[in-house]
């Protein structure tokens, strides 16, 4: 008796920082983008929530973990010390899960994942890694590190320059492409070099055009309009490439299969942002202990509530903060009543918050203690914010985009749930791998 | 929980095995761990004594150097050794019996090589002066399944000394330097790039 090996199934995955269903769809249909347009012509693409709140460290860490932030313990891009209150940057170290690579890895199969959002700095993996915002050096965002020197050779860019994007747009514009460009050669060198059973890469520059030149993605009458589409023709032809590449090795008749397209959050226009800490101060929530306040441990003892961004509110419980004074019985009462009053909250003449969600409705897991007490999400238009600076609530910005929750988007041909949200794409994906 | 390892050092004459190894004992002892370091030119002096050069006996000095480095590991000290270890098969003898084995493939080009000479053995070596040099007239496999690659031609002491500890920290065979993750001055430039995007 002869047995056919069963060719290995492999799985390429291309994310799409911060691109909204719509965006993609009508990038599509209008031809910006057509080798997407191909991809999700005969159907599969999907609207998707990103992870709560809806930031990328937070959202990207529930698609590599295919867990609940109160699992795998990312919050946000920042969180405080429970004693000191003073900000702290959580590292890839901080998730309190496995990634579903190292499940593959437990497998046997090799995992290559390029400039995946919240993976700094770079560690062990069953296969290689190159970690994406907000990587710092290079040296340490490759693992292993032989393949540092490659992709010093590339002039491998992790981030654009965000600091001289809003003097410069048509720098960052520039930028935008250098970096897509030292992405998919770095793409290029690890699909060629490494075997693997799962690849993935991650364009971020997307979410970076979104917060800086929104309206030149927009409007056609931006006078940068035509450079923002020809970014996004550029990621396009990536994808295009990846597609290819991906099924020159795959056998006939399986087109598409174990290929995978998603954004970690959606985008829109921003009209103001809306400061939290200042609308709790305002309404007696919040008091500081200095003037000019630079962070949530400026507060004054008597602070009941504060925010951390994008719309997290902590009520300052005894025992759980350093300077808490809120008991622990009153906490939910008290957690009610902002949320409450936070949705009657109005800027520019309109209502400004469109949900307030308590830690128990949206997150489960054993990092619970971590977790903010509720989690607000903005109307389109007004961005939340956790600074101390400024005592007006509704301010004028200078960025043109800000993030969306419900409307991230997944294409696959793998089972995927009716209302599909980050979190749930993990599990698919390893059953296909490994199943 | 073991707190012991064996942090293997190979590549050919002057290409840092030493130099590095000094340096990443200094770090760990600083940072209270228990470090010996089996450096080859020593145990040849004492353990190895009478040893040639030919394959045989280079095999022999490299088990030996494993056979301690193991007793050492499975005490919770971390052991470091630091030889030319030229074989392959040897070397994948001793991480087999270590387990807890991290190897540190020092490259390094001739020319460098030959250039630095510290001990003048190139010289000797390449006039016909020394016989079995490796590199020169003696086979050296280079490892293909090294945790770190430090190229010393290219990078300086202190870039290879931070890839070996970088390595052993993302490894988690020694605790990150700071429970709070990133230094003051890596806290700062991330606070910019939040700052930047609008993230706080
Ligand atoms: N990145 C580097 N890492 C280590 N050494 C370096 C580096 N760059 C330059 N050097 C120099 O290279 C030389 C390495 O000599 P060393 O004695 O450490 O070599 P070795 O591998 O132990 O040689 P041997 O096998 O003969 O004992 C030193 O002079 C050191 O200063
Ligand atoms: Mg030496």
């Amino acid at each position: 008796m002869r047995f056919l090996r069963r060719r290995k199934r492999r799985a390429c995955v291309v994310g799409l920082d911060g691109v909204p269903f719509h965006l993609l769809k009508r990038l599509a249909d209008t031809s910006v983008m057509p080798r997407t347009a191909g991809i999700i012509a005969e159907g599969g693409l999907r609207q998707m929530r990103a992870a709560l709140p809806p930031v990328s460290s937070v959202s990207w860490s529930s698609f590599m973990t295919g867990a609940n932030p109160a699992e795998h313990g990312i919050f946000g891009f920042t969180d405080v010390a429970p004693d000191s209150y003073q900000l702290r940057f959580p590292t890839f170290g901080d998730l309190a899960v496995p990634t579903f690579w190292d499940r593959l890895g437990e497998s046997g199969l090799r995992c290559t994942v390029i400039n995946q959002p919240a993976t700094y700095p770079a560690r062990r993996m069953p296969g290689a890694i190159v970690s994406g915002f907000v990587a710092l050096q290079l040296a340490n965002s490759v693992w292993p590190a032989e393949h540092l020197p490659a992709l010093e050779r590339i002039g491998y860019r992790i981030d654009v320059d965000s600091q001289k994007a809003r003097q410069d747009p048509d720098g960052l514009l520039d930028d935008l492409e250098a970096t897509l460009e030292t992405r998919r050669q770095a793409a290029r060198y690890f699909w060629e070099r490494e075997r693997w059973g799962y690849f993935q890469v991650v364009v971020t520059g997307t979410d970076r055009l979104h917060h800086f030149l929104w309206s030149a993605v927009e409007q056609e009458d931006d006078p940068r309009h035509d450079r923002a589409m020809s970014y996004y023709r550029a990621v396009d032809g990536f994808i295009g490439e990846l597609w290819d590449w991906f099924h020159k090795e795959q056998p006939a008749g399986q087109e598409g299969e174990g290929f995978v397209l998603l954004s970690d959050h959606g985008f829109t226009g921003v009209r103001q942002d809306v400061r939290l800490n200042a609308w709790l101060r305002e309404s007696g929530y919040l008091h500081y202990a200095k003037d000019d306040p630079t962070s949530v441990a400026d507060i004054a003892p008597g602070t009941r509530a504060f925010a951390l961004d994008p719309g997290r509110i902590h009520v300052n419980v005894k025992g759980r903060f350093g300077r808490g004074c809120v008991e622990p019985e009153d906490a939910r009462e008290l957690r009610d009543e902002i949320a409450g009053r936070l949705l009657q909250l109005e800027c520019d003449g309109e209502r400004a918050i469109a949900r307030v969600f308590t830690r128990e409705e949206i997150f489960e897991g054993h990092k619970l203690d971590l977790a903010p007490d509720l989690v607000a999400i903005s109307r389109n238009g007004f961005d939340l914010k956790g600074t101390t600076k400024g005592s007006e609530v509704c301010a004028d910005t200078h960025f043109q985009g800000m993030h969306t929750w419900e409307d991230a988007f997944v294409w696959s041909r793998l089972p995927v749930p009716d209302e599909p949200e980050i979190a749930d794409l993990a599990g698919g994906i390893v059953e296909w791998l490994c199943g | 929980m073991a707190k012991g390892f064996t942090l293997w050092f190979t590549g050919l004459s002057a290409s840092g095995k030493s130099t590095l190894a000094e340096r990443v004992r200094d770090i760990l002892l600083e940072r209270g761990m228990n470090v010996e370091v089996l450096d080859g030119d020593v145990v040849r002096q004492n353990l190895s004594k009478g040893l040639g050069f030919s394959k045989e006996d280079r095999d022999i000095n490299i088990r030996r150097i494993g056979f301690v480095c193991n007793l050492l590991t499975r005490n919770d000290v971390v052991a470091i050794g630091a030889a030319i270890s030229p074989y392959k098969a040897i070397r994948d003898e001793n991480r087999r019996l270590i387990g807890r084995f991290v190897v540190v493939y020092c490259k390094c080009d001739l020319d460098t090589l030959k250039e630095r000479d510290p001990k003048g053995l190139y010289e000797k070596a390449l006039q016909g002066e020394i016989k079995n040099f490796t590199g020169v007239s003696d086979p050296y496999e280079p490892p293909e399944n090294a945790e770190v690659v430090v190229d010393t031609a290219k990078e300086d002491i202190e870039a290879s000394v931070q890839k070996i500890i970088a390595t052993l920290e993302q490894m988690s065979y020694i605790p990150a330097t700071d429970g709070r993750g990133y230094s003051e001055e890596e806290e700062e430039s991330i606070k910019q790039r939040l700052r930047d995007l609008g993230y706080i």
